[in-house]
């Protein structure tokens, strides 16, 4: 091996940020990139499912479907027509801590847009009507079916929600809401929803690509300059919680599922957090890739993980100390109790044998390639500024993520699996099979 | 009013560009090269003639184990130290079969992509494939074709698939095999593969920032030590259809929702209809707002998604629509969908649906080609279709330009709405006795 090794990193983000908030409160961030002929328009509104109270489950994330049903001056069904009939690719994702709309367009459709995203930012309720809500009501249950219900394990991050936060905390319940609030939600419920929390001061916009900043503040304040903040918008319920857990919890699911499967899971750090880039870190050396420990000791030495199902990593939220996730899946003949073994020896071996470098080097390799493919699109980068605009108030700190990765230390990985992986604080969730019920 | 009424115009448009290619020739191999300049990460593949059409009946999934069975320790070094070295770079293999071809792609930092193609192409050409690690990864392969095939879809994509080319037939078996075959794959078996198909010299392609990466050392990299001539193009298996439509039930009990897997035989890549086929399947059920879409979830609310397409591949294609429906509403799903084929076929499309088709696959060759894998994924397209280097640009002229008449004249041929097969994975109990009241066409259960 003769390549040079990668120069020392000094910042995650090399493209300029520049950065102007309007009257009304809308941050506005613009990213110039000459060199495709493409830009990102994405908007964070901070709100999500943290925000709904009991009863209002999934209210978020049908919501975010009834925006791209026609606003004041966009007619049903046009907004997709318009992005995508001109050269666009659009999307929009809820999740515990925030909504994100998005849309990549060739740069001559910049204007378009953000005029799209102005009109259904301030002039959505107009347009709401019962049938749509009805209509999206049914699609949002049919998307629960789908990724939920109808999928082996496929609730099993509905169930490690409600293991991981106590009742009444803003992340026990699952982002996608259970059917029967979701059979209750009322047309005035969403039209109070959006004049809550859809206002230009809850939001950030993100231009990344090929537009000049002068331009992207000029045309943001042409639209959405008029827009009238909200004067008090609604915090999300109190969150008190410290992490880690002090007791153990277990849940067992017998089900249609193929293989026993355990999830182990801790509550850590908030994303954002020097703790929480340590946790990043373990869960590289953990569980991602052929060289992980978890993969090189249970799918390729003792042999009891299937090696296609085996891995760990944070989720990462922001607004209270966010989950570790560690998942496998026993291989043929091999019983859940020789999986558990397994795995708790190994995320256990984090604290009693300390990461070597090589073990470090190759998870912060990793890390920096994953980092840099985010970044790869303009879509990637305008998520990116986003979330450090709204979650920590300065888009340009988005640029010391991947330098604070990779200055974490082995001792700081220790220090984490000591704070946040110690058993009495472990969720653990676990699949068998119902052909499993008998012999049990 | 605080909102502007009027919805502004396009701005000027830059002209169009795919990044410059390059070629060189080293050991008997081509390097293509697309400059990406700044770009900091780099994608690399090495594509072999080597797809899952080479495999021996009975034994399909043969090359997928080899896929796996490549990381397992190579001549120089054991597994473990493979995985470090590789991850130490930041890469990670991607192995990978289609009907025609094997890739095995990596991406990485600029200063480390050579290093990674090397690693690459030493797992490729000089694999251990100790037999007790084929045999390892065989059997894990059967168990994650199983864990695969408990989930929605794959059963009924599998009896489409069998009702479309035959079950007897390659084709007309699952490309990565199924659990049955796989586990009759032996370590010769793979071995041979191994020898016949990977050691040719094949192409590398490369997506990054040319400025910096060196095209002769990574292909010196990705060629050395291999031989042997390319192989003949074979010819296409033609479009027969059936003559009534038929179901094919797939039980899956319990279920909440339907998967339907719909579709007929279409033709093969190189087809002079491409591009009017592909506008028309666009129409018909690519854009969000395409017919199936409008009607299926936007109107109907009966799923989450519905997409319709074409697939094609260098010896055969097809037509297919693929939902989960909602199981009360499978039936009236059913009826709709083919409602919507059968009118685009027999009326065509609308200047208004064709026009957002038209941009939006234009758009689309600027929008969802930033990145270096987007590009090398482009570049395969080209290799493996034998396209010239402008091809780009030219299909998207062709999409703007290309006259409605002709777009309805691919769907009016190359759509069959009576010579569908429906397959619908669902709960037998509750769906069967509707589907058959239906009339929609002889309901068969699947052998699967």
């Amino acid at each position: 091996m003769t390549s040079p090794s990668a120069p020392a990193v000094e910042t995650g983000y090399p493209w300029p940020i520049e950065t102007t908030r309007l009257a009304n409160g809308l941050q506005v961030v613009a990213s110039e990139d000459r060199t495709a002929p493409v830009v990102c328009v994405n908007l964070w509104y901070d709100v999500g499912s943290r925000h709904e109270p009991a009863g209002q489950t999934g209210f978020a994330h049908l919501f975010e479907h009834l925006m791209f049903e026609g606003s004041a001056h966009v007619a049903k069904t046009e907004h997709m027509r318009l992005v995508q009939g001109n050269g666009g690719s659009l999307n929009a994702t809820t999740n515990p801590d925030r909504t994100n709309y998005f849309e990549t367009m060739p740069a001559e459709h910049l204007e378009l847009a953000l005029w799209l995203e102005a009109d259904r930012m301030g002039g959505l309720v107009p347009a709401l009507t019962q049938e749509t809500l009805d209509n999206q009501r049914e699609v949002v249950k049919n998307e629960r079916r789908q990724r939920y219900d109808n999928v082996p394990y496929g609730d099993a991050w509905l169930r490690l929600l409600a293991l991981l936060y106590p009742v009444g905390h803003p992340y026990h319940h699952a982002t996608i809401g259970s059917m029967e609030d979701l059979n209750a939600a009322s047309l005035d419920t969403f039209k109070a929803f959006h004049q809550q929390y859809y206002a230009p001061n809850n939001a950030v916009l993100t231009v990344a690509g090929d537009a000049s900043p002068a331009d992207v503040f000029a045309l943001a304040e042409k639209y959405f300059g008029l827009l009238e903040p909200v004067a008090s918008i609604p915090p999300a319920p109190a969150n008190h919680l410290t992490a880690p857990a002090a007791t153990p919890a277990r849940e067992t699911v017998t089900a249609a599922v193929p293989a026993p499967r355990l999830y182990l899971a801790h509550r850590t750090h908030p994303f954002g957090t020097a703790g929480y880039d340590a946790i990043t870190v373990l869960a590289a050396v953990l569980g991602n890739g052929r060289g992980s420990r978890l993969y090189q000791r249970l799918a390729d030495g003792a042999r009891i993980a299937q090696p296609d199902y085996i891995g760990s990593y944070g989720v990462d939220l922001a607004h209270a100390p966010a989950p570790l996730i560690i998942t496998a899946t026993a291989k043929d003949g091999v019983s859940v109790e020789t999986l558990e073994e397994g795995l708790s020896e190994v995320v256990g071996s984090l604290v009693t044998e300390p990461v070597t470098p090589e073990e470090l080097s190759r998870a912060k390799a990793l890390l920096t390639t994953a980092w840099w493919r985010q970044v790869s699109t303009v879509g990637g980068r305008a998520d990116t500024l986003s979330r450090y605009a709204t979650q920590f108030g300065d888009p340009g700190s988005a640029a010391y993520r991947l330098p604070q990765w990779l200055a974490v230390t082995a001792d700081d990985v220790t220090e984490a699996a000591a704070y946040a992986l110690r058993p009495e604080s472990r969720v653990t969730l676990t699949y068998l099979p119902e052909s499993n019920e008998e012999a049990a | 009013m605080t909102l502007i009424a009027t919805r502004p115009d396009a701005g000027d448009a830059r002209p169009y560009t795919f990044p410059d290619l390059q070629r060189v020739t080293v050991d008997g191999g081509t390097v293509i090269g697309a400059h990406l300049p700044g770009q900091l990460l780099a994608s690399a593949m090495l594509l072999l003639d080597a797809g899952a059409a080479h495999e021996t009946s009975g034994r399909e999934g043969t090359a997928t184990v080899l896929a796996k069975s490549l990381e397992e320790g190579t001549a120089e070094r054991d597994s473990a130290a493979y995985a470090i070295a590789l991850e130490s770079l930041g890469a990670e293999l991607s192995p990978g079969v289609d009907w025609d071809t094997f890739r095995a792609g990596v991406s990485a930092p600029v200063p480390q992509l050579l290093d990674a193609v090397r690693l690459a192409a030493e797992a490729v050409r000089t694999p251990r494939l100790d037999p007790d690690d084929v045999n390892r990864v065989r059997d894990d392969e059967v168990t994650a074709l199983r864990m695969d095939w408990a989930q929605p879809g794959p059963r009924a994509d599998a009896a489409l698939r069998a009702d479309l080319f035959g079950a007897a037939e390659r084709f007309g078996r699952p490309m990565h095999g199924d659990p049955a075959s796989v586990s009759e794959v032996t370590v010769e078996d793979v071995v041979a593969f191994h020898r016949a198909w990977l050691r040719r010299p094949g192409v590398l392609l490369v997506a990054g920032d040319l400025d910096t990466l060196d095209l002769e050392a990574l292909g010196a990299a990705a060629f050395a030590g291999t031989g042997g001539e390319p192989l003949a193009a074979e010819a296409p298996l033609g479009v027969p259809v059936r003559a009534e439509r038929r179901i094919i039930l797939v039980d899956r009990p319990g279920s909440v929702q339907s998967t339907l897997r719909i579709g007929h035989r279409a033709p093969e890549r190189a087809t002079p209809d491409y591009v009017q086929m592909t506008l028309a399947a666009t129409v018909l059920g690519g854009a969000f707002t395409s017919r199936l879409n409008h009607l299926i979830r936007e109107v109907k609310g009966y799923t989450y998604g519905i997409r319709g397409s074409y697939a094609m591949s260098r010896r055969f294609g097809r037509f297919e629509v693929a939902a989960g429906v909602q199981t009360a509403v499978t039936v009236p799903a059913i009826i709709d969908t083919i409602g919507e084929i059968a009118r685009t076929q027999e009326f065509g499309v609308s200047e208004d649906e064709l026009a957002v088709a038209r941009s939006w696959r234009a758009g689309q060759l600027s929008v969802e080609m930033q990145t270096p894998g987007s590009i090398v994924g482009a570049l395969s397209t080209l290799v493996v279709h034998g396209l010239p280097d402008d091809y780009y640009p030219t299909l998207r002229a062709e999409y703007l330009e290309t006259p409605l008449a002709d777009v309805s004249a691919a769907a009016a041929e190359h759509l069959q709405p009576h010579g569908l097969t429906l397959v619908v994975e669902g709960d037998a109990a509750i769906i069967r006795d509707e589907l058959v009241a239906a009339k929609i066409g002889e309901v068969v259960d699947a052998q699967i």
